[in-house]
């Protein structure tokens, strides 16, 4: 069996697994969709009245019934109606997920501007002052929780510019840019800062590795001018390790950025299921949790894939 | 192991990182001990919200804590926490993903795949989950962010030993009849000590950061004890009033992960000649 | 020094972008639309059924109930313009307001009303305040304007809990889809609800109280009270419902804001289990009451922000808290008792709060713990999330809770459910007296005001000298406005009906 099928079999068995996974787990957290509706309220009802909501909620069946009928519906493209919104659980994620996916290009793409040019000066530099201070800052920027980041951000701005967060509203890219942007770009910087430390060491080494590699030593050898070795012989082969990284981080930002989007009030996919645990929709949990578990697998699977495109090594051998 | 202490002394980073975990864990011990500047409970109500000065030199909180001495608690907290959920993950990953590469097929088939799906899971969310059913407490972080990091350790483990495997020296002991549980100690075991020590240096760097997060979120260390996480988090709406109060704890996380990204990459350098002075 | 260039630029991003922000968020709103910002938003629309404070809030804002309190809490006329209690108290006659109509231009009948009550009384519904209403045996409609419930014993405190949105008055034909489109008649419709998003409302032009004083309100979601208070002070949002008084306090320093503060309701409360050893010893649970300053914890965990309140938050009602028992902290008394009691070398108990909910009780709970540990009572804080807080709390699973609890404006509604024996939430308070019991009892048959406050001031004094739980104060609660927004008039209640009156210059 080869690599690639291996990959495409195991796939629906790993999603199956995170779907009996966050199933079982979200019906262990005590509390339910009716002490979430009702608060401390709830005691005021009578059992024949817990019973009748339990129904309206669908929480009155065994759980392996209940994951039963989940799991059809699934094969239909139904993943159940969401407590909170009262929509089908799928229309609530598309709704949320521009957002997620715009501010996770969006820090990429502020990661691979600032990480890549900084890895390739600071390996031309090598053991120079200026390569450690980069690396110095890759290694500080690697370390920040993205929380605290984005804490001073709004310490900052809101102190010293009075700026305030984004609002409640997230503003579309294509009903109006202007304020799209201004309320993306200081989440995706706080996000990109960590990824652009990251792309900043990854792409560092791997350029060392091949400005020693035979062919860029004969190209210098031949008299070629250092800039177009650096930028036109070396950096085309260093760059299959930062799009393996960028790829695996732009996987997980898919998920969401729990805590810089409740602290931004961005309505992504990470507040979305914040919210959904916090208030006990189990449709929408699931549902939420598997599109995210389904969007990391497959990004990873095309970055595997195109790895093992670029390195006929790896297609051969089973890892 | 006097010549790995002597390998980090020498190099830079080691250095820095090594004397930030240092400096950390004296902290945290003193303030174990109780020699900490002022008691960190003790809530001093007519000094509420001071700012740095000369008797709390990082100020007090809306309690009238001190910062400073909260911190050092916190430290040793947060420590407790990364530590012990590195040490179980490590131990729960080696186990597993030795057991996967000696036993294979079956084994390695189904036991990486709960890995994979384990994975799949965003880490903040996949800890938030365990803790939201096993009730917050230091136990149940420990847990939590031992159980996301599990899986790391199992691959980390499962490729070397299965490679290994395959190696001449393995092969010898078997046909000399050691046991199969001495092969797996003694060979694969020590075969891997240089990844894993790298892996677990910087497993505590996340561990610190997930803590850190959990406890952002209200889910882990509980009051009056303070962890570098809820300080935080208690500063937040205080953030134009008391700027300290976020700004400290703020960059105590930033430097104590700092400080084992520092020392685990230095680690990696000194013992997997490969990236000699690759890693930043 | 490449990096410093990097900052340089780094800032000079900033700053433009900054500037882009306040470009694009100066563009004019709509002129006379009102923006509001809070950081909960409402959980569902459907008025009988909700208790989630912003959904409350949300849907006064678009539903009627009968009659309704005004800041002072007094009953006065909403979708009722008189009524009037008859037949010894066993009839209560309503007379409909002729001009009243729904959002849809639908008058409001007195089969409205019948339909909304029947739905509150059917036990399938679920409806958040059915037992309140259990005394009504019937309902009759002699003609579209007059509406006569016959009652089965005298129930003095019905009327006021007619005066909440979870009584609202809701189109008989739009019952079946009530979930999902809020028609009411009441200041403002609905456009549009994006949960945890934001609300549309526009003025309801067919509003028999008249003409509201904006085009509408836009409804933001802002989950950080920080950012909220940010957002008015950049003069992007009008008005906003705060919680966090850490958040409130720091409103008067803005020269452009205004802070609307009053004592709710809700208080703030140190439950005791009295189920559980040793908090079923008396002595012990006045030593914690004794032991507590209730000033201290007051001006620390709540910055001050409240007042000091026995059982009872009702202003016509409350007495002054310092004649109840050991409202003054008494330290040596409080040993004194413990010695006494069966645990005269202290103990350790559980107590839990719940995260963020409210925002203050986790400190609290610290300030409790370090004054009880003067008199060796030592508490281990278990602090968790809402709903694992509920389930725990309404199982009665505790030692001790802090806890912030609804009030209402009638002293009968606010304590049946605890301290009566067959009240509803007994098992949560673990607590019964034959004397509180009985008073409560007198309280909901009598129906001469001056008879209730005598025996409701019984009541109060009784149930703080058995402290059962440590009642500890009132918090404040808030809005916050721009000062080019006029005629706000706040109530305890915490209801924003008071927008309906609202202009902005």
């Amino acid at each position: 069996m080869n690599y690639v099928t291996q990959r495409l079999l195991t796939f629906p068995l790993i999603l199956l697994g995170v779907s009996v996974i966050v199933f079982v787990a979200i019906r262990m957290v005590p509390g339910d969709a009716i002490t979430a509706m009702l608060g401390t309220e709830a005691g005021l009802l009578t059992p024949a009245q817990r019973q009748a909501l339990a129904e309206y909620f669908g929480i009155d069946q065994p759980i392996y019934i209940q994951y039963w009928r989940w799991l059809t519906g699934l094969f239909e493209g139904n993943l159940g109606i969401s407590s909170i919104y009262g929509r089908p659980v799928l229309a609530v994620i598309l709704e949320r997920f521009p957002l997620t996916l715009e501010l996770a290009l969006l820090s990429m793409v502020i990661a691979l501007a600032v990480g890549i040019p900084a890895g390739v000066f600071a390996a031309t530099r090598n053991e120079r002052a200026s390569d450690l201070a980069v690396r110095l800052f890759a290694m500080i920027g690697q370390s920040t929780p993205n929380f605290v980041f984005a804490l001073l951000i709004i310490y900052v701005l809101s102190v010293y510019f009075g700026y305030v967060p984004a609002m409640g509203t997230f503003t579309p890219l294509f009903v109006d840019p202007l304020a799209n942007l201004s309320q993306l770009i200081f989440p995706a910087l706080t996000l990109g800062l960590a990824f652009a430390a990251s792309v900043t060491r990854i792409s560092r080494s791997a350029m060392l590795d091949v400005l020693s590699d035979d062919y860029v030593r004969t190209a210098r050898s031949k008299g070629a001018p250092a800039r177009s070795v650096v930028w036109h012989h070396a950096l085309p082969n260093a760059l299959i390790p930062v799009v393996t990284l960028s790829g695996v981080e732009f996987g997980y930002l898919l998920g969401g950025a729990v805590i810089v989007e409740e602290i931004f009030a961005l309505p992504g996919i990470g507040r979305l299921v914040l919210d959904a645990i916090n208030q006990r929709d189990y449709a929408l949990v699931q549902g939420t949790v598997l599109f995210i578990a389904f969007n990391f697998l497959i990004v990873n699977l095309i970055v595997d894939l195109a790895y093992a495109a670029l390195d006929p090594r790896i297609r051969l051998g089973n890892r | 192991m006097m010549g790995l202490i002597r390998a980090i002394a020498r190099h830079p980073s080691g250095r820095i990182g090594a004397a930030i975990v240092l400096i950390y864990i004296v902290a945290a011990l003193l303030a174990a001990a109780g020699l900490t500047p002022h008691d960190p409970l003790q809530q001093f109500r007519i000094d509420r919200l001071k700012g740095p000065n000369g008797t709390y030199w990082m100020g007090t909180d809306l309690l009238g804590r001190d910062t400073m001495s909260r911190l050092m608690l916190g430290i040793g907290q947060s420590f407790t926490i990364a530590f012990s959920s590195v040490a179980l993950a490590t131990l729960a990953g080696t186990i597993i993903g030795l057991v996967a590469a000696w036993w294979g097929h079956l084994w390695d088939g189904v036991l990486m795949r709960i890995m994979d799906v384990l994975l799949a899971f965003p880490a903040i969310l996949l800890a938030m989950l365990i803790v939201a059913i096993a009730g917050t407490g230091t136990w149940t972080s420990i847990a939590a962010i031992a159980i996301v990091y599990t899986p790391i350790f199992a691959r980390v483990v499962r490729g070397p030993a299965l490679s290994l495997k395959q190696r001449d020296f393995v092969d010898a002991a078997r046909t000399f009849g050691s046991s199969q549980g001495f092969i797996l100690t003694r060979h694969l075991l020590l075969n891997l000590v240089a990844p894993l020590t790298v892996q677990v240096t910087l497993a505590l760097a996340w561990a610190l950061l997930t803590e850190a997060g959990l406890s952002f979120l209200g889910l882990g260390t509980q009051p009056p004890a303070p962890s570098l996480g809820v300080m935080l988090s208690e500063s937040k709406n205080l953030m134009t009033q008391a700027p300290w109060l976020m700004l400290f704890p703020g960059l105590a996380i930033m430097l104590g992960i700092l400080g084992f990204n520092l020392f685990g990459d230095a680690l990696r350098d000194i013992l997997d000649p490969k990236t000699q002075g690759r890693a930043a | 020094m490449m990096h410093w260039t990097n900052t340089k630029r780094l800032l000079a991003g900033l700053a433009v972008a900054t500037a882009l922000s306040s470009i694009a968020l100066a563009l004019p709103a709509q002129a006379a639309s009102l923006r509001m910002a809070w950081s909960q938003d409402a959980t569902g629309l459907d008025p009988h059924k909700q208790t989630a404070f912003s959904s409350l809030r949300l849907l006064e804002l678009i539903y009627e109930p009968l009659v309704r309190l005004d800041a002072d809490l007094n009953v006065v006329p909403a979708v009722a313009d008189s009524w009037e209690f008859t037949d010894g108290g066993l009839t209560l006659t309503f007379k409909l307001n002729p001009n009243a109509k729904f959002s849809d231009g639908a008058q409001v009948k007195s089969a409205d009303v019948k339909a909304s009550f029947e739905r509150l009384l059917n036990e399938e519904t679920a409806a958040a305040a059915r037992s309140n209403f259990l005394s009504i045996a019937s309902i009759d409609t002699p003609d579209d304007t007059t509406v006569v419930f016959k009652l089965s014993q005298p129930d003095a405190p019905i009327l006021v809990a007619m005066a909440t949105i979870n009584a609202a008055v809701v189109p008989a034909a739009g019952i079946g889809t009530i979930e999902t489109t809020a028609v009411g008649s009441g200041p403002f419709k609905l456009d549009s609800w994006s949960p945890n998003e934001k609300e549309v409302l526009s003025a309801n032009a067919n509003w028999a109280g008249g003409k509201v004083g904006v085009d509408g309100i836009t409804i933001s979601v802002l989950p950080d009270e920080t950012a909220i208070l940010a957002s008015l002070r950049a003069g992007q949002t009008d008005f906003a419902l705060l919680n966090d008084p850490l958040v409130a306090t720091l409103v008067p320093n803005e020269p452009n804001l205004q802070l609307n503060a009053i004592p709710g309701l809700a208080y703030n409360v140190l439950q005791l289990n009295p189920a559980r050893k040793p908090m079923d010893d008396l002595k012990v649970r006045q030593a914690i009451s004794c032991a507590v300053n209730r000033q201290e914890v007051l001006d620390t965990a709540l910055v001050g922000e409240g007042k000091v309140t026995g059982p009872l938050t009702m202003p016509a009602y409350a007495s002054d808290p310092n004649s109840l028992f050991c409202y003054t902290q008494d330290v040596e008394k409080a040993k004194q008792l413990m010695a006494e009691s069966s645990s005269p070398d202290g103990f350790t108990a559980k107590v839990i709060a719940a995260t963020g909910e409210p925002p203050v009780a986790s400190s609290e709970a610290q300030v409790l713990q370090s004054q009880l540990a003067a008199i060796g009572v030592k508490l281990e804080i278990e602090l968790m999330e809402l709903n694992v807080y509920v389930d725990r709390w309404l199982a009665g699973d505790f030692d001790m809770a802090v806890a912030q609890n609804g009030g209402r404006p009638d002293p009968y509604p606010m304590y049946n459910r605890y301290f009566t024996k067959d009240g509803n939430l007994q098992k949560v308070s673990n607590f019964v007296d034959d004397e509180l019991d009985s008073l409560l009892q007198q309280g909901r048959v009598e129906t001469d005001v001056a008879k209730r406050k005598e025996i409701f001031q019984k009541f109060e004094a009784r149930l703080a000298e058995l402290s059962p739980w440590i009642w500890l104060s009132t918090s404040n609660t808030y809005t916050a406005q721009l000062k080019t927004v006029k005629g706000f008039v706040p109530s305890p209640t915490g209801t924003l009906f008071g927008l309906s009156a609202v202009t902005i210059e």
